[in-house]
């Protein structure tokens, strides 16, 4: 990796205190985070959450309202060009030309990016192999299936072997052995490159990305690794319980050391409520006491493990969103604004 | 430069990609051959002045017309086609500048435009071989078609950056090419000598009649390049300006 190895930080993607204003909205607001040589990084968030307009500015598609950014150490305002010749982009639409075949078009991008005449078509080779486009390589894209189409926008994103990719939603549209096979490519791809991704598929931060940004509403809310956020989320526990018949359980629970948020659902002669914790607390006991006390008969009491969709879920909820789960979501958002004081480096 | 060619060269071919460039190839044959069939009636008759017919294959009103037609057809594609279906983004994020984006598609859509007129040579050879022909005009006459094509090109790859939608830009071209065409027109409605004189500068019919008696003024040589020039300047700032709405 020649690019790389001028900046001995290894990092390869670098943004600082980004924002980006539009007319009507902020679409991104005060990021900052940085992919290292290597390192796969997920970019994950509800749509309209502000990942590709970040990707935009990111590969210089849009200046930015305020903030740096840096590919391969250069700026993407002072030194485009440079930043531009260090990143491959698969933007969210993968849009092609399609009058043209495939390898036509790898070779268009090819020599756009500055691939020298000799080169052109060992690199086209390259990345037709590395994305499966063997049997289309010389249909013409029209014709293509959108899975194909697909793998031809990413093969047209990394044909001059850039040392930073930035993928808007790599796999959408594909089928799931396609899916597979392209987190693999990635997955190789990342060993000695730089890769943000993003992606609304929980799955494919787990499958394929070393680190997870979750970001919402133009800021990021949560950072590090899938297993880590799993964890950090596990320490403010889940309790879930269910009790015989119609009973009024919200107040009494709410009331509980620990208790943070209850929700409440009666169905089928049983009463289901769903306790959120602080960190570290397990009301199962005083639960069981209450139930006692009140003559309450219980039927479950868990403490729940958390998935990465649970850790997603309570990031990214809005009460306009869930209004049914107004009386959750008050927590989520208190968690969100722990997360964000937590992880976004100064 | 490379990267320059690559785009001349896939814009020069995506013409050929889609069927509108054949159905104008027709027209623009169908409308010179008339043309052409008419020059030759024209030495037909008898005592026909030798050698002075040719300037009409450049100064006819179909000339024009068909210049104000074609061109917004030939050039608004070159960014609208590109914002429409999102392959701008690609293209504006590889390290090209965007002066070079530019002037590839510009010179991609003049390649095509005088591809149009490549097949007249062959006129000027056929009547070469029955009748003297002076070629300093026909090279002059040539050197006119590619100086305004080139005017009218930029003005279309302008109003090619403005919108998304083909359409559009193609009206919108046209909307400009009218007044820049019609401007010196206006030359016999003046009495004022300084209008008469500016309006003169500008009159485009009486400047390809110049060029095609062989008449080759520099000062209409630097109108051309430098309202082209201009305009190509215009598509830049633009083409930066809307990534704000991409």
């Amino acid at each position: 990796m020649p690019a790389s190895a001028r900046f001995s930080t290894g990092r390869m993607i670098e943004v600082e205190n980004l924002t980006k204003r539009f007319p009507t909205q902020v679409a991104v607001s005060d990021v900052s985070f940085s992919v290292r040589e290597g390192e796969i990084v997920g970019f994950l968030g509800p749509n309209g959450a502000g990942k590709t307009t970040a990707m935009r500015v990111i590969t210089g598609f849009l200046p930015p309202t305020s903030g740096t950014v840096r590919v391969a150490g250069y700026d993407v305002m002072t030194r485009s060009e440079q930043a531009r010749a260090s990143l491959g982009y698969l933007p969210e639409s993968a849009a092609l030309y399609p009058e043209m075949r495939v390898r036509e078009y790898l070779a268009y991008r090819a020599r756009l990016e500055g691939v020298r005449g000799p080169d052109v078509a060992r690199r086209v080779r390259d990345s037709i192999d590395s994305c499966l486009l063997e049997e289309v390589a010389d249909r013409k894209v029209e014709n293509l299936s959108k899975g194909f189409r697909q793998r031809t926008a990413l093969a047209g994103a990394l044909v001059h072997q850039p040392p930073v990719l930035i993928l808007d939603e790599p796999t959408v549209g594909l089928d799931p052995t396609q899916i597979i096979k392209i987190r693999e490519t990635i997955r190789l791809l990342g060993r000695e490159r730089a890769v943000l991704l993003s992606t609304h598929i929980l799955p494919e931060v787990d499958a394929v990305c070393d680190r997870v940004l979750i970001i919402d509403r133009g800021a990021i809310v949560a950072e590090g690794t899938a297993a880590e956020l799993r964890s950090r989320l596990a320490g403010s526990p889940i309790v879930r319980a269910s009790f015989a018949g119609q009973i009024a359980a919200r107040e009494p629970l709410a009331g509980l050391p620990g208790v943070t948020a209850v929700s409440e659902a009666s169905a089928d002669g049983e009463t289901r409520v769903r306790l959120e914790c602080v960190t570290g607390a397990d009301p199962r006991e005083d639960v069981f006491r209450t139930a006692v006390a009140r003559g309450w008969v219980l039927r479950e009491l868990v403490l729940e493990a958390v998935s990465l969709e649970d850790v997603f879920v309570r990031l990214t909820r809005h009460e306009e969103i869930a209004p049914a789960a107004a009386v959750i979501s008050h927590s989520a958002e208190a968690a969100a604004a722990e997360g964000a004081s937590e992880e976004i480096p100064s | 430069m490379r990267k320059f060619l690559a785009i001349v060269g896939r814009e020069w071919r995506a013409y050929f990609f889609s069927p509108l460039a054949y159905v104008i190839l027709a027209a623009f044959l169908l409308m010179n051959g008339m043309i052409f069939s008419a020059i030759v009636a024209f030495l037909n008759t008898p005592g026909a002045p030798k050698g002075q017919a040719l300037p009409f294959l450049f100064t006819n009103t179909y000339f024009w017309i068909f210049n104000l037609f074609v061109v917004p057809i030939i050039t608004m594609r070159l960014f609208a086609e590109e914002r429409k279906s999102g392959t701008i983004e690609t293209l504006l994020t590889s390290p090209i500048s965007e002066t070079t984006v530019v002037l590839g598609k510009f010179t991609g859509a003049l390649l095509f435009f005088l591809t149009l007129w490549a097949p007249t040579i062959v006129y000027v050879l056929i009547l070469r071989s029955q009748t003297p022909i002076d070629l300093g005009p026909v090279a002059a006459g040539y050197l006119a078609i590619a100086l305004i094509g080139a005017y009218f090109l930029s003005i279309g790859t302008f109003a090619s950056t403005l919108t998304k939608n083909q359409i559009v830009a193609a009206i919108l071209a046209f909307a400009m090419l009218i007044p820049v065409f019609s401007a010196g027109l206006l030359e016999s409605l003046s009495n004022d000598p300084g209008k008469r004189d500016t309006l003169g500068y500008l009159n485009l019919w009486d400047h390809m009649e110049e060029f095609s008696r062989g008449v080759v003024d520099t000062r209409r040589i630097v109108y051309y390049l430098s309202a082209t020039a201009f305009f190509l300047f215009l598509t830049t700032v633009t083409l930066s300006a809307k990534k704000e709405t991409p």
